[in-house]
């Protein structure tokens, strides 16, 4: 991902004449990591593909009230986060907030195409999947990208000592799901 | 894999398990692109300079509307003031028709259509100061 000058980029997207340009820019720069921090939650291509897209339309049409208070990626994967709860929650029909609902079901990811892992990763993603979405993503920042916890916490707007609880239940939950398998 | 060996091969752990080929993101940007309304286009649509051959032509259906529009002005006219003389009761005029003042006061209250006595009273010269 090249890096761009996040300021320089602000102020194009907010002048109408270098608006286009300067989104073209951001896309390009940000939807790589977009995309993946989507999959934690989704852990499925299409699904992530389609949530990607929405988000950066989302971002085009609310461009104009963005303040520039945070920053640019963090705006973009709050988008991004909401898009793909919405997602799983349309595909659900859900009506309720209970993080609960929104586990994914443990699925085979070795049918998958996209999936490039062993059958032990394998197991560690259907353990994964029974997280709740946010635990769920942490706990892959955390445990695959190697973020520290207030990288993290910047970007989810959680505080690191909850984040630090957070990732440990999911360690917890992962461990009992793994041991029950096998 | 016990909560100890997911700490443990944090330093021989492998990456996520999933790919994605660099085409998918090759295109990516393109793909999102096509869908944001590219809102330059609209503005030259509505600012570009007119030819000057489309100038002319504009100019050759002014002139035409135009001329049209009076043609049909004072036609409507014509015939509104042809109508008017044949149906109409003869209109007195500010000459030595009236016999009387009173009956050319009254003819321009008519013709005014003012009812307010002031006014009349006025013309009647009984005006009350």
């Amino acid at each position: 991902m090249a890096k761009i000058d996040e300021q320089d980029i602000i102020l194009r997207l907010k002048n109408p004449s270098t608006r286009r340009r300067a989104f073209e820019v951001m896309v390009n720069a940000y939807s790589r990591r977009l995309y993946w921090h989507i999959h934690h939650i989704l852990q499925n291509h299409d699904d992530t593909d389609d949530v990607l897209q929405n988000t950066f339309l989302k971002a085009w049409n609310a461009i104009e009230h963005f303040k520039g208070e945070s920053a640019l990626y963090t705006w973009l994967y709050r988008i991004a986060q909401n898009e793909a709860i919405t997602y799983i929650k349309q595909r659900r029909n859900i009506d309720s907030l209970d993080d609960e609902d929104f586990i994914l079901t443990p699925t085979s990811f070795i049918a998958d195409d996209h999936f490039d892992g062993d059958q032990a990763q394998e197991t560690l993603m259907q353990a994964i999947s029974t997280l709740p979405p946010k635990q769920r993503q942490v706990f892959c920042m955390k445990y695959f990208e190697e973020q520290k916890y207030e990288d993290i916490s910047n970007l989810v707007g959680t505080s690191i000592g909850a984040l630090k609880a957070s990732y440990h239940i999911a360690v917890e939950k992962i461990t009992k799901f793994i041991k029950q398998k096998e | 894999m016990s909560t100890q060996d997911i700490r443990i091969s944090d330093k021989t752990k492998k990456p996520y398990p999933f790919k994605v080929s660099d085409e998918y993101f090759d295109n990516l940007t393109a793909r999102i692109m096509e869908q944001i309304p590219d809102e330059s286009v609209n503005k030259n649509e509505t600012f570009a300079p007119i030819a000057n051959e489309s100038r002319k032509s504009i100019r050759w259906w002014l002139k035409g509307a135009s001329i049209a529009a009076s043609l049909i002005l004072i036609a409507t006219v014509s015939i509104r003031l042809i109508d008017t003389k044949e149906t109409a009761e003869p209109q007195p005029t500010a000459s030595n028709e009236y016999v009387t003042d009173d009956e050319y006061n009254e003819a321009l209250m008519t013709y005014s259509m003012a009812d307010n006595f002031d006014v009349y009273y006025y013309l009647e010269g009984d005006t009350e100061e």
